[in-house]
C-alpha cells in the first residue's frame, strides 16, 4: 500500500533500481503544486526538500511502471476486478493494486493522488478486450455482485479518530478533513453499507433522539402520529393497508417498547440498538419510513415533482428508488424523509459532506433548510450524519456542542488558516514603491493604465483573466488581485515571518473575499525550513534603479520569494506559447 | 438473455450467505405475516381474472395462481396455472414465479421462466401476489417482445397473429393441479 512517509518512499523508488536524477527539488515543480500544497497543508508533516519531490516522483515512476506490469497481460479476470464495485468506503482507488495482484511493489505504492494519471491504462485495457461473451460475462458478473458486508446494521458507538485512521493513506483533502472531523464531531456510528445505509441511520437517528429525549409523551405522540400517517400511506401513496401494515407494525412496536423503558435510558437505548441490528424489524421500520417519503412526495407533487428526474415520473421514481429496499437515499430522499417524519417532531437534520471537494473541513447541511441560517441552541434536537460518496454514518458532535457554520459554502479560501491578506481597501499602491510612468519605457506597456483601480478590481474568477490580452492586466493582477479559485490550492502554512507590507492574518475561516482583498501568495521556497529558520525570508529591495520594482527586473532572481510564474492549474505545461502574451513575458 | 432467466429462477438462492443465516431464522415469521394478510387481502377483494392461494400441504411460502387469458388475446379462454415460491425475506425480495401451464408467450421460456423486470430488480417490497397476477396478466396481452425468451413468438407476434394463435393453442395444455 501507500506509503506515507515521503522519504521511505524515495528510497524503496531507488533500491527498485530507478536512478532518479537527483534533482528533485525542480522536479516538484512539474509535479501539481496542487498536491504538494495540499501534502503541506495537513499539519506541517512537509519532510524537507526530498518530500514533496519524492512523492511527486514516486507517483511517475510508479504509473511508468504500469506499463511493464503484468496488469497489461491480465486477462479478463483483473478486468473484473477492476470493474468489481470499488466503492467500499476506505479503500480509494486502490482497485489498482486489488487488480494486479502480481504487480511490483512500486505499483502498489501509487498515492490514491495519482490516479488520474494511471487510470488511462485501464481505459485501454478495456480496450484490448471488446469481445461480447467478456462483455456479458462481465455484466453478468457485475449482476450478481453481492458486496460481502461485514459488522453489524448498526455499529456501536466509536471514536470519530478512527475515520482519521481510516483515511490517512488517502488523498490529501480526506486526510486534512478527517484530521480536524473529531475537533467537531468525538463519534461517529458506523451503519452498514448495503444501500439501506441513508434511510437506516436516520431511522436509528429519530429513535436515538427520541430516546435522548426522555420524553414519554413526546414518544406516545409520535406513536399517534405516525399511526395516523397510515391514512396518508393509503390515499397519497396508493399503498393498501395489507402492504404497509407489517412495516408501520414494526414502527409502532419498537416505539411502544422504547416508551416503556424512557425511564431507563441505557435499557431504551439497547433496545433500540437490538431492533435495528434484528433484519425484520429494522427492515420493516426503514420501508415504513421509505413508504412515508414517497407518499409525502406524491401528496406533495407541486413542490417536489420538479425536482423528480426519473423517466418515469414520480410515480417510477417512488417505486424505482424510495420504494425499492436496498436502494439508496437520494438528496430528495432525504428531503422527503426530513419533511415527513423529522420535521413535526422538530428534529434538525445536518448532514456532514465528506469528499474531494477543497477545504480543510467537511461542509455541513442543515435540514430542513429553515435551520439553516439558526443558531444551533435555538433548534431542536439534531441528527448528524457522515456522508461518504455514496454511504452514510451516524455522527456524534463533541460535547460542548460548538458552534459549526451552518452554511460553510464551500469556502474555497477555508485552506487559508491563516492566510495573509491585504486588508486595506483600496491597496495602498505607493507602498510597493512602483512608478507607474517608468512603465510606459517598457516594451509592451505602452498604454500605461490611466488608475489602477479598474485593473485592482478585476478579480474576475476566471482563470484566464490574469493573462488576458492587456498587459496591464497581467501586470497588475498576476502578483496581487488572485481569483479565489487559484487561489485555493495554494494554502499558506502558517508561518510568522516579519513582514514589510500592510498586511495582516485573517481569521481561520475567512470570508469570502471581497473585491478588494488580494490575497498574498509566496513562493513554494518561503516555507521551506532553511529559509524559515534563518529567517531570511524577508522582504528585502530587490530593486534597481532603472527597472525599480518591475517584474522584469531580473534583481528578483535574487529573491528567495521569487516567483517566475503563476500556477494555473488548468495549465500545467508552462512553456505552452498560446498565451498571448507569452512573448511578452519572455523573461520568465 | 440466458443469464437473466437463471437470475429468476436462482434468485432466493442469491441471498448473501451472512443474509440467509440472518434472516432464516425470523424471516420466514415474517413473510408467513405478510403472505396471510395478502391472503386475506384476495379472499376478500379479490381482482377479476385472477386467483391465488396457498399450496395444499400447508406451506405459505408455496402458492399456486390461475390467469384467466384476457379477451382480445391470443390467450383468450385459457386458464394459465403459475406457481409462486417466497423466500424467506418476503417481502424484500420478489417471489419466484414459473408458468406450469406450458405456454408460448414472447417472454416465457419453455421452462415456464419469466422474463419481468418487476420479478427481478425492479421488485419492491410495495408488490405483492396480486400486483405480479395483474401484470402477467397485462403481460399477456402486451409482451415485451424487446427482450423475448422465446424469440419465434416475439417474430410471430406480431408478423404472424394467425399462426400465433395456433401455437399458443397446440402448446397449451390444461394441467391437474396436485
Amino acid at each position: 500500500m501507500y506509503e506515507p512517509d515521503p522519504a521511505a518512499q524515495f528510497i524503496h523508488q531507488v533500491s527498485a533500481g530507478y536512478s532518479l536524477p537527483q534533482t528533485l527539488p525542480e522536479y516538484t515543480f512539474d509535479e501539481t503544486p496542487l498536491r504538494l500544497t495540499d501534502r503541506r497543508g495537513r499539519g506541517g508533516g512537509y519532510g524537507g526538500l526530498g518530500g514533496p519531490g519524492a512523492g511527486g516522483a514516486a507517483g511517475r515512476a510508479a504509473a511508468g511502471s504500469l506499463l511493464y506490469s503484468p496488469i497489461f497481460s491480465t486477462p479478463a479476470s483483473a478486468n473484473n476486478a477492476a470493474v468489481g464495485p470499488a466503492s467500499s468506503a476506505a479503500g480509494h482507488f486502490n482497485f489498482h493494486t486489488t487488480s494486479a495482484t502480481t504487480a511490483s511493489a512500486l505499483t502498489s505504492s501509487v498515492p490514491a493522488t495519482t490516479h488520474h494519471r494511471s487510470s488511462p491504462p485501464h481505459f485501454a485495457i478495456g480496450k484490448m478486450e471488446p469481445t461480447p461473451e467478456d462483455l456479458v460475462a462481465q455484466e453478468a458478473a457485475a449482476r450478481e455482485y453481492q458486496p460481502q458486508l461485514e459488522g453489524p446494521f448498526v455499529g456501536e458507538k466509536t471514536p470519530s479518530t478512527a475515520i482519521a485512521n481510516e483515511y490517512a493513506k488517502a488523498d490529501p483533502i480526506y486526510i486534512q478533513k478527517t484530521a480536524v472531523l473529531p475537533q467537531t464531531y468525538s463519534h461517529y456510528r458506523p451503519i452498514q453499507g448495503d444501500g439501506n445505509c441513508g434511510w437506516r441511520a436516520i431511522a436509528f437517528g429519530y429513535f436515538e433522539t427520541l430516546v435522548n429525549g426522555g420524553n414519554k409523551d413526546q414518544i406516545v405522540a409520535e406513536r399517534l402520529r405516525l399511526e395516523g400517517l397510515n391514512s396518508y400511506i393509503e390515499t397519497q401513496g396508493g399503498h393498501s393497508s395489507y402492504v404497509y401494515t407489517d412495516f408501520v407494525e414494526e414502527t409502532l412496536f419498537l416505539l411502544d417498547r422504547v416508551a416503556a423503558l424512557i425511564g431507563n435510558h441505557e435499557q431504551a437505548m439497547a433496545e433500540v440498538y437490538s431492533s435495528f441490528n434484528d433484519p425484520e424489524i429494522a427492515n420493516a421500520i426503514m420501508y415504513h419510513f421509505r413508504l412515508l417519503a414517497s407518499s409525502y412526495l406524491k401528496g406533495n407533487q407541486g413542490s417536489y415533482a420538479a425536482f423528480v428526474t426519473h423517466e418515469g415520473g414520480v410515480d417510477g421514481y417512488c417505486s424505482s428508488t424510495l420504494e425499492r429496499h436496498h436502494v439508496e437515499i437520494d438528496q430528495i430522499g432525504l428531503l422527503l424523509l426530513v419533511n415527513v417524519l423529522l420535521k413535526p417532531v422538530g428534529f434538525v437534520l445536518q448532514v456532514a459532506y465528506l469528499d474531494r471537494s477543497p477545504g480543510s473541513e467537511v461542509n455541513s447541511y442543515r435540514f430542513p433548510e429553515e435551520a439553516r441560517n439558526q443558531h444551533p441552541s435555538t433548534l431542536g434536537p439534531m441528527i448528524h450524519l457522515l456522508y461518504r460518496p455514496d454511504h452514510y454514518d451516524l455522527l456524534y458532535p463533541a460535547e460542548p456542542e460548538p458552534i459549526p457554520e451552518p452554511v460553510t459554502v464551500q469556502v474555497h479560501r477555508v485552506s487559508f488558516s491563516p492566510s495573509y491578506d491585504i486588508a486595506s481597501a483600496p491597496v495602498p499602491m505607493h507602498s510597493y514603491g512602483i512608478n507607474i510612468g517608468a512603465l510606459a519605457m517598457l516594451p509592451g506597456f505602452g498604454a500605461p493604465p490611466p488608475g489602477l483601480a479598474p485593473t485592482l478590481l478585476d478579480t474576475s474568477p476566471s482563470p484566464l483573466s490574469a493573462y488576458s490580452p492587456s498587459p496591464t492586466s497581467t501586470w497588475m493582477t498576476s502578483p496581487f488581485a488572485e481569483p479565489p479559485q487559484q487561489a485555493s490550492p495554494v494554502s499558506v502554512p502558517p508561518v510568522p515571518v516579519p513582514m514589510s507590507m500592510p498586511i495582516h492574518t485573517a481569521p481561520a475561516v475567512a470570508p469570502a473575499p471581497p473585491l478588494q482583498t488580494h490575497p498574498l501568495r509566496f513562493s513554494e521556497y518561503c516555507q521551506l525550513p532553511e529559509y524559515v529558520e534563518n529567517d531570511t525570508w524577508r522582504e528585502p529591495s530587490f530593486q534597481t534603479s532603472t527597472f525599480r520594482n518591475s517584474h522584469f527586473n531580473v534583481a528578483h532572481y535574487n529573491n528567495p520569494n521569487f516567483q517566475p510564474e503563476e500556477y494555473r492549474p488548468e495549465t500545467e505545461d508552462y512553456d505552452a506559447p498560446q498565451r498571448g502574451s507569452g512573448k511578452k513575458r519572455a523573461s520568465v | 438473455m440466458s443469464s437473466m432467466d437463471d437470475t429468476q429462477n436462482s434468485a432466493p438462492g442469491s441471498i448473501p450467505a451472512s443474509k440467509t443465516a440472518a434472516t432464516s431464522k425470523m424471516g420466514n415469521e415474517n413473510a408467513t405475516k405478510r403472505l396471510q394478510h395478502e391472503l386475506m387481502q384476495l379472499m376478500t377483494s379479490p381482482a377479476p381474472g385472477v386467483s391465488a392461494f396457498p399450496s395444499a400441504d400447508g406451506n405459505l411460502l408455496l402458492w399456486h395462481a390461475t390467469i384467466e387469458g384476457p379477451e382480445d388475446t391470443p390467450y383468450a379462454g385459457l386458464n394459465l396455472k403459475l406457481s409462486f415460491e417466497f423466500p424467506a425475506n418476503y417481502p424484500y425480495k420478489p417471489p419466484t414465479v414459473l408458468f406450469t401451464t406450458p405456454i408460448y408467450h414472447p417472454n416465457v421460456d419453455f421452462a415456464g421462466r419469466i422474463c419481468l423486470d418487476i420479478l427481478k430488480d425492479k421488485w419492491t417490497p410495495a408488490y405483492a401476489i396480486q400486483t405480479v397476477l395483474l401484470s402477467l396478466q397485462s403481460l399477456l396481452g402486451e409482451p415485451n417482445n424487446a427482450s423475448p425468451l422465446n424469440g419465434e413468438a416475439a417474430e410471430l407476434w406480431d408478423k404472424d397473429p394467425a399462426l400465433f394463435k395456433t401455437k399458443v393453442m397446440d402448446r397449451h395444455k390444461d394441467i391437474e393441479e396436485d
